[in-house]
């Protein structure tokens, strides 16, 4: 990745809710004109550090620093920063326009070169211009996501952040404003800190993620290493379906199950790993014959089938573990319910990870 | 077994309330108009109608009762809305899990007869009473008592009817979004703008309830000029009761009473003939 | 967000509801004081306490009677009002048909009444339909300002019933009487209840309706009136003090269980 200057920077950033760390020791820069994506599952702290960065709440400790320069103590409303809620937030009193022109209005342009701006950031968001009258509680979902941008991009903030503002909108319009938001991104040069907990959104849009757990971040990567190099089980699972086998390394270098016969081959274990688990992407198992085509088989029985689009998934028991295995769809499984199937894998598809 | 006009569960559910207004209230009021064409001082329905009892008010001084009245409902009504947005502000925002404790506390003296409540004014100002009790026994102090002057009538009206003005405030504040407030603020806005720009603006249904209620139920005040104001102001309530009671002439207590409801029922309809209770109350 | 401004935002907020409760609470106080003096009038500082003016008015059979009149009046006004405005609410917010934004605002006009008026246009209505006046006309004039009222306070915990609960129990194989009695009331449970204290704690408050519709009965605030009006009587703050509590008692008593029910319905299901 080419170097950035860092726009934004966080300093063992901690916010303590009476004994819970909600955010906790968090180290951070990113990057300027970077679409950084912090992704958590619901209580993980995410909402409360991208409060943190928009000046809404005050860390207990540590320090955040705008460009190298401490903003602990500057409220949200001297920041040149903003912010896209959840509820998106919009102004039900207002028009489309006025909502847009909001910032303008409080800095007190004048109300020609309000309209003009408003205009020119609805041509952006692809928004009719005859919208500009139109009340905003009048707009469908997709409009109001415009909008509550639009209104964002109008305060021209050095730094905008998201807070999962897409997380009530039906899934192909998701799909669709995703890209849209990336183009936007592109359009706009500008620093973008997103924060949703479908790391699959994550990946679409952004040039970096952060994972978070519990109030701390477990991995910063881009899309590709947390999707094909994730360091911790918690990162692995997080993505969607996957194998997780946990291993211990015996004396020989081979890695041991308990719930499995046969010694397993894997990625070479770093120095000083003793046990963890061993990952497989569904995508990566395959149905064999005998145990010599793959460097890793076990065998089962087909328990189920699932459709999943554009892809099978199968779910084969063995002994009390369940292992699942994606096919294409051209590349369907052609077995019973219930077969002896047998299933392998190659050690250079499998990733070791610690709990 | 169809009936002719079926009748859905709304309907249904609204007829017997419907039924009950009608008799009780529309009715009354119909009456009301009816008597006020009557010859003075009759008791009979049955006589040719005139406007004569108008022609009578228009002729006396009732006017200075009528603006009395007014004038007295529309300061409480500013008095109030001072006193009362800041504690409803809190209720909402600041008292966190002291606010239901406090709005029981605001809760309570609603439910004790008014007549009890002003009274214990009187003993807290009267001569001799706790206030000017205690300044003479502690510092010495001889202080002429604000009882029956025009402050100690304005004093009841605020103190009775503060309930009616906090409670509606309170629900308008409680559905202004807080993330709205939020937004503003991160767009640049001071907290001055934020409170005009998005808090007074959101919340404003709940405030014109507020007002309205407080104004009407001001106007209809009776108690507080008798018992706090010794007579100092006549209200044209006053004027209506003397003139069903003492002076026995109830079409002219009809047609003030007309006079009355044409001014109240016009505030009241303006005010809510675009309202949406549906979001004020369930907050859909 | 904890700035200085804002601490000091709230600190004067705080001082300033605060300061609101005392000056609703000093007459109260007053009063209290009042009904504890020995002496026949009432003097500041309090040369000397006693309960003499509990025990005589506790005694006198006029002050029993005004009781016994008031607390019928409640009674009654409580029940029908309830009984009223659980259906009227229902048609406020639970079904969705035609007349119902005209409804919801008609009904409203009896709480944008000025009281006394409404009084004397009963008083006129009555008089019409040439009926004797009594503690029952009173009933009917209270209920005409109280079920608007407790409509209301049916109504907004009716807004967040879930008509989807009725429709389960019906599919359920429940009848129409089934679902009401096992499901409607219960979840409503807690909106009748508030709605049937205001409606007694109103009626038994009340003054500008009792006022004029009585007829030869006297309720609790019209004696109040009668005697303050004609000056100083020791028995006023007696029966002002028991008023006041007797509607705190039933206020945070009535909460509280509803409180209690709710915490133990949670425990059960944890």
């Amino acid at each position: 990745m080419a170097a950035r200057p860092t726009i934004l920077s966080l300093k063992s950033v901690r916010k303590i809710f009476g004994t819970l760390a909600a955010v906790d020791s968090i180290n951070l820069d990113i990057g300027e004109g970077e679409f950084f994506t912090i992704v958590g599952p619901s209580g993980s702290g995410k909402t409360t550090l991208l409060r943190m960065l928009a000046g809404m709440e005050q860390p207990t400790s540590g320090d955040i620093l705008l460009r190298g320069e401490r903003i602990n103590d500057l409220p949200a409303n001297r920041r040149p920063t903003c912010m896209v809620f959840q509820s998106l937030a919009l102004f039900p009193h207002r028009t489309v326009g006025e909502n847009i022109e909001f910032s303008l209005k409080i800095r007190g342009e004048a109300r020609d070169k309000r309209k003009a701006r408003a205009l020119e950031l609805m041509d952006l968001l692809r928004l009719p211009q005859a919208y500009y009258g139109k009340n905003v509680m009048k707009c469908s979902g997709g409009e109001r996501q415009r909008v509550a941008l639009a209104r964002a991009l109008a305060y021209d903030p050095q730094i905008l952040f998201f807070d999962e503002p897409l997380s009530a909108i039906d899934y192909k319009l998701r799909k669709t404003l995703e890209k849209e938001l990336k183009d936007i991104h592109r359009e706009t040069k500008k620093t973008f800190v997103y924060i949703t907990h479908s790391l699959e959104e994550a990946m679409v849009m952004s040039d970096r993620i952060g994972v978070m757990r519990e109030g701390k971040l477990v991995q910063v990567g881009s899309p590709h290493e947390i999707y094909s190099a994730p360091t911790t089980r918690f990162v692995s699972e997080f993505i969607g379906d996957v194998n997780v086998i946990p291993v211990d390394v015996a004396g020989d270098g081979l890695l041991k199950s308990v719930s499995l016969k046969d010694a397993l081959k894997g990625p070479v274990p770093p120095k000083g790993f003793t046990s963890g688990h061993l990952v497989i992407r569904p995508e990566f198992l395959r149905f064999i014959g005998k145990p010599s085509e793959a460097d890793n088989s076990v065998s089962g029985r087909l328990y189920n089938e699932y459709a999943l689009g554009s892809r099978i998934q199968y779910q084969v028991r063995v002994g009390e573990r369940v292992f699942i295995v994606e096919k294409l769809r051209q590349q369907m499984f052609t077995g019973k319910l219930d077969d002896e199937v047998r299933i392998g894998w190659d050690a250079k598809d499998s990733i070791l990870v610690t709990d | 077994m169809r009936r002719l006009v079926q009748l859905g569960q709304g309907e249904k559910s609204a007829i017997p309330l419907l039924l009950f207004l009608l008799i009780g209230f529309a009715a009354p009021l119909l009456a009301v108009i009816w008597f006020s064409f009557m010859p003075a001082r009759t008791f009979s329905l049955f006589a040719a109608p005139s406007l004569a009892n108008y022609a009578t008010i228009f002729e006396s001084t009732s006017y200075i009762s009528f603006l009395w009245s007014l004038g007295l409902a529309a300061v409480t009504v500013i008095l109030l809305a001072l006193i009362c947005y800041p504690v409803a502000y809190g209720i909402v925002r600041v008292f966190g899990k002291w606010a239901m404790l406090l709005t029981l506390l605001f809760t309570i003296p609603l439910f004790v007869s008014e007549n009890i409540r002003l009274y214990g004014w009187i003993l807290f100002l009267i001569k001799n009473g706790v206030l000017l009790g205690s300044l003479k026994s502690i510092f010495g102090l001889e202080l002429e008592s604000i009882l029956f002057t025009r402050t100690a009538i304005l004093l009841g009206m605020v103190y009775v009817y503060l309930p009616f003005m906090l409670f509606p405030m309170t629900l308008g504040i409680s559905m202004v979004p807080s993330e709205t407030r939020d937004a503003a603020f991160d767009l640049g806005a001071s907290r001055w703008q934020v409170f005009r720009e998005i808090e007074l603006p959101l919340s404003m249904p709940g405030i014109v309830i507020g007002f309205l209620l407080t104004f009407v139920l001001a106007v209809g005040a009776i108690a507080e000029a008798k018992v706090m104001g010794g007579q100092r102001i006549i209200p044209i309530t006053h004027d209506i009761e003397i003139a069903f009671t003492y002076a026995q002439n109830w079409p002219l207590g009809a047609a003030l009473a007309v006079l009355l409801m044409l001014v109240v029922g016009v505030l009241v309809l303006l005010a809510l003939r675009r309202f949406d209770l549906d979001r004020f109350l369930g907050r859909r | 967000m904890e700035t200085k401004g804002q601490r000091v935002r709230h600190a004067f907020i705080t001082a300033w509801a605060l300061a609101v409760i005392v000056f609703l609470y000093l007459p109260t106080v007053c009063i209290t004081i009042a009904s504890f003096t020995a002496s026949r009038y009432f003097q500041f500082p309090v040369a000397k306490f006693g309960l003499d003016w509990w025990e005589k008015t506790f005694n006198s059979i006029e002050i029993r009677q005004l009781l016994s009149t008031s607390i019928s009046i409640a009674l009654c006004v409580t029940v029908i009002a309830v009984t009223l405005a659980f259906f009227g609410a229902l048609a406020f917010a639970r079904y969705d048909w035609k007349g119902r934004s005209i409804y919801q605002k008609l009904i409203l006009l009896p709480i944008f009444f000025p009281q006394s008026v409404l009084g004397l246009a009963l008083l006129l209505w009555f008089n019409m339909l040439g009926l004797q006046l009594s503690w029952m006309t009173a009933v009917f004039a209270h209920l005409v300002w109280i079920v608007p009222v407790v409509t209301l306070v049916i109504a907004i915990q009716v807004y967040s019933f879930d008509p989807a609960l009725e429709e389960a129990a019906f599919d359920l194989g429940a009848t129409r009487w089934q679902v009401l009695r096992e499901v409607t009331l219960p979840v409503l449970f807690p909106g009748l209840f508030s709605g049937a204290l205001f409606a007694f704690l109103l009626s038994w408050g009340n003054f500008p309706l009792s006022l004029y519709t009585t007829g030869a009965d006297t309720t609790v605030p019209e004696y109040l009136y009668a005697k303050m009006v004609a000056g100083y009587t020791p028995g006023v703050p007696v029966l002002g003090t028991v008023s006041t509590i007797g509607a705190a008692f039933l206020l945070i008593g009535g909460y509280g269980l509803i409180l209690a029910m709710r915490r133990a319905r949670q425990s059960a299901t944890e």
